[in-house]
């Protein structure tokens, strides 16, 4: 017969056990909905997606197995290179001298010399907040295609014919790059802010007293230790210019030209102008591809810049 | 024990609202207002003002609740195109806009032939062009009751044209420029006396010639016809040969240049339907130089729309009731007195309201009678579901020959190319 006492404690024992696994479920339930949500509103739009690419579909009608075909129908097309080479281009004149100005900016609030810092901060950031759509339009009147418009009139000062900014190779390119500067570039100057003030101030203090001037400063304090947020700025400025799509929806007002067409743009025209879903749906694994190779070469690229400059400080 | 339970009810909530949000149950039906009344849901967008008449409807018919929701025009579409390609949630009725109605002949299936509810005994109401249009291309299938439409007519400035030495009165201008031919002579003259394009761009003179056509981009056999179409290539040469006359001005429409140039009077003509009034009156209130007449060789319809009912509608019948009666003659004259929706039953242009019909604005003339005339004139021809891409790409090609003077043929053809391109997505 078993004592009373040892009954308990194998009661016990197994009870706990028991709470333990209830505990687990518990939390599983609590991190459920996240996950829930992003199975039906993340994961199956994507994975079908992958399957659809193989398919012909208009939304409505017979789904037909296509193959491969849809990706043979826009590799075939010219513009749908012309619409990767425009994302690459705006791209880069949208984030290079972004992150550039952003840079400066960020060491212009930092420094001990400015005054009214929250006010130029809030100023700064401002723009990050306001609605894609209204830039886009703000942006179309200013970049409007007349000579009355504001940069034609400005132009027109020394003497340049109006520049048709809709249809014009580099004028569609150059207004499109100029939204998405004014857009992101208080968003990345807060994030080098960010990094900047975490710098210890020994450091400069140390190299002042070295004898370094402020561009010494700059370039072996600042910019090293800055690293992992340029890193950060590049990779989210990659994939976002990757991904470039209402500026030109708006700019073009919904005719979107070869001059300006973005890849995602592209895809948006395919899938939700005139319903060729298969094709659309091959443009996003493309695009998917290609996200995936730019980030590679970022990471490799910024990791052996971070690392010569490292070296050097 | 106590806090695992509750961790647990809470979860369990969260999922159940999920759950919930997934499955969009068909009770809509029973929720209306009274004991017993059965809810219609309508979906419509623009100021059609139906909630009025519905109200009114709904007065004589006490045992029928409509329930009429409003959306913006693009969201309406997509709403609709996604509740269709889902297979549920449509609602009973849904109002689809002319040039969108290409787009759902895929999802035939999902509509209601509205044959089969009595359609054929309103059809001769209705003008033949409008109602064939709501039609499948074989003619056996009905999709929707047609609303009101927007024939086209000549919008013209009476200071820019008496400028360059011709009538203001509308019937002598009229008269005065009856042919294409003619238009073009009169585009050279504005040109010369006046230094002002005829046309606002190149989309809407292009469009006027286009809608003359007999058949358009597609045959009813879904086929691109647009190549061998001598009669588009002509609507291309012509405004082509507006363009090197330095006729065609390039403010692309809804820009704020095209709204500031029809105060201004920066161009002589707007070829534009009926509903073009409103916005003529908004961008120019205080330009009284606007004048109305009918446009060279025929008319062309820009707009309207038509009201169908969904395959998955519990209650079909009651709806084809109300939509019977909400686009008969009679109430598309009140929509027209209320909000200007041009009807599409021409027996309305006979009624009172209608020949005596007069606007101020466009100096005391009878606008109405204008538009009913084009309406008779208007062609019935087969769209297509790709239709819009064609007009896209055509689109292109003169503005590239507009604002940077590209080659017309070359750009004619690289439109022909970029459009078979396109197709064989389909």
């Amino acid at each position: 017969m078993v004592s009373k006492s040892e009954k308990y404690t194998e009661k016990k024992a197994r009870r706990s056990l028991s709470e333990e696994k209830r505990h687990s479920i518990a939390g599983y339930l609590f991190v459920s909905p996240f996950f829930i949500l992003f199975a039906i509103f993340g994961l199956f739009p994507m994975l079908f997606s992958f399957y659809l690419a193989f398919f012909k579909w208009n939304g409505l009608g017979e789904m037909t197995y296509n193959g491969i075909n849809n990706f043979t129908i826009i590799f075939n097309d010219p513009i749908f290179w012309k619409s990767i080479y425009n994302t690459v281009i705006i791209g880069l004149l949208g984030t290079v001298p972004q992150l550039i100005v952003a840079f400066l900016l960020a060491y212009a609030l930092n420094s001990q010399v400015l005054r009214f810092k929250n006010t130029f901060r809030v100023a700064i950031f401002m723009p990050y907040v306001t609605s894609i759509v209204a830039v886009a339009i703000l942006f179309s009147i200013i970049f409007n295609n007349q000579s009355f418009g504001l940069v034609n009139s400005f132009l027109g000062i020394f003497g340049v014919e109006p520049i048709v900014f809709t249809q014009s190779e580099w004028g569609a390119k150059i207004a499109i790059a100029a939204m998405i500067f004014w857009r992101w570039v208080g968003y990345n100057t807060i994030i080098y802010l960010a990094g900047m003030q975490s710098i210890s101030n020994d450091l400069y203090e140390a190299a002042k007293i070295d004898g370094a001037t402020l561009t010494q400063q700059l370039r072996y304090i600042t910019l090293p230790m800055l690293k992992p947020f340029v890193l950060f700025t590049v990779f989210m400025g990659t994939i976002g210019s990757l991904q470039i799509f209402t500026e030109p929806l708006i700019f073009f007002g919904g005719n979107l030209r070869e001059e300006g067409i973005t890849v995602v743009a592209y895809l948006y025209r395919d899938a939700f102008e005139n319903n060729f879903f298969g094709t659309a749906s091959a443009v996003a694994i493309v695009l998917f591809a290609i996200i995936m190779v730019f980030s590679v070469i970022n990471l490799l690229v910024t990791n052996r810049l971070g690392r010569g400059k490292a070296r050097k400080a | 024990m106590k806090k695992v339970l509750k961790a647990g009810l809470v979860a369990g909530g969260v999922m159940a609202i999920l759950a919930g949000c997934s499955s969009d149950e068909a009770d809509s039906g029973t929720s209306g207002s009274g004991g017993g009344s059965e809810t219609i849901d309508m979906w419509v967008f623009g100021t059609t003002g139906y909630e009025k008449l519905a109200d009114a409807y709904m007065e004589e018919n006490p045992d029928v609740k409509i329930n009429v929701q409003t959306t913006e025009m693009g969201d309406h579409h997509n709403n609709l195109f996604t509740a269709l390609s889902a297979g549920q949630g449509a609602p009973d009725i849904a109002m689809i806009e002319v040039g969108e109605i290409e787009r759902y002949r895929e999802a035939q299936d999902r509509f209601v032939n509205l044959y089969d509810l009595g359609a054929g005994d309103v059809q001769d109401n209705y003008l033949d062009w409008v109602w064939n249009v709501g039609g499948s291309a074989d003619g056996e299938f009905q999709f929707g009751l047609p609303t009101d439409i927007g024939p086209t007519a000549m919008y013209y400035r009476t200071d820019v044209v008496s400028e360059a030495g011709y009538p203001t009165d509308p019937a002598e201008l009229a008269a005065e420029v009856d042919t294409w031919d003619k238009y073009a002579t009169f585009a050279k003259d504005i040109a010369e006396a006046t230094g002002k394009p005829v046309v606002d761009n190149a989309e809407l003179i292009f469009n006027a010639k286009r809608d003359q056509a007999s058949e358009h981009y597609f045959n009813r056999d879904n086929e691109l016809i647009v190549e061998e179409n001598a009669e588009i290539r002509e609507a291309y040469d012509y405004t082509v040969d507006l363009i090197n006359a330095d006729a065609v001005g390039n403010m692309p429409l809804w820009t704020p240049e095209w709204g500031q140039g029809m105060a201004e009077g920066s161009y002589a003509t707007l070829l534009g339907p009926a509903w073009m009034q409103g916005v003529v009156k908004g961008n120019a209130p205080d330009a009284s130089e606007w004048m109305i007449t009918t446009m060279p060789e025929g008319a062309g319809n820009w707009g309207g729309s038509y009201l169908t009912i969904s395959e998955e509608s519990d209650k079909q019948e009651e709806a084809y009731a109300f939509i019977e009666w909400l686009v008969s003659p009679e109430n598309q004259l009140e929509s027209f007195k209320d909000m200007g929706l041009f009807p599409s039953t021409p027996e309305t242009y006979a009624a009172e309201e209608f020949t005596n019909y007069s606007d101020e604005y466009f100096g005391g003339i009878n606008t109405a009678a204008v538009f009913a005339e084009a309406a008779e004139q208007v062609n019935d021809v087969y769209k297509g579901r790709n239709y819009l891409l064609v007009q896209g790409e055509i689109m292109t090609a003169l503005n590239n020959v507009l604002s940077s003077g590209g080659d017309p043929d070359q750009e004619w053809e690289d439109a022909m190319e970029r459009i078979k391109q396109r197709l064989e997505r389909e």
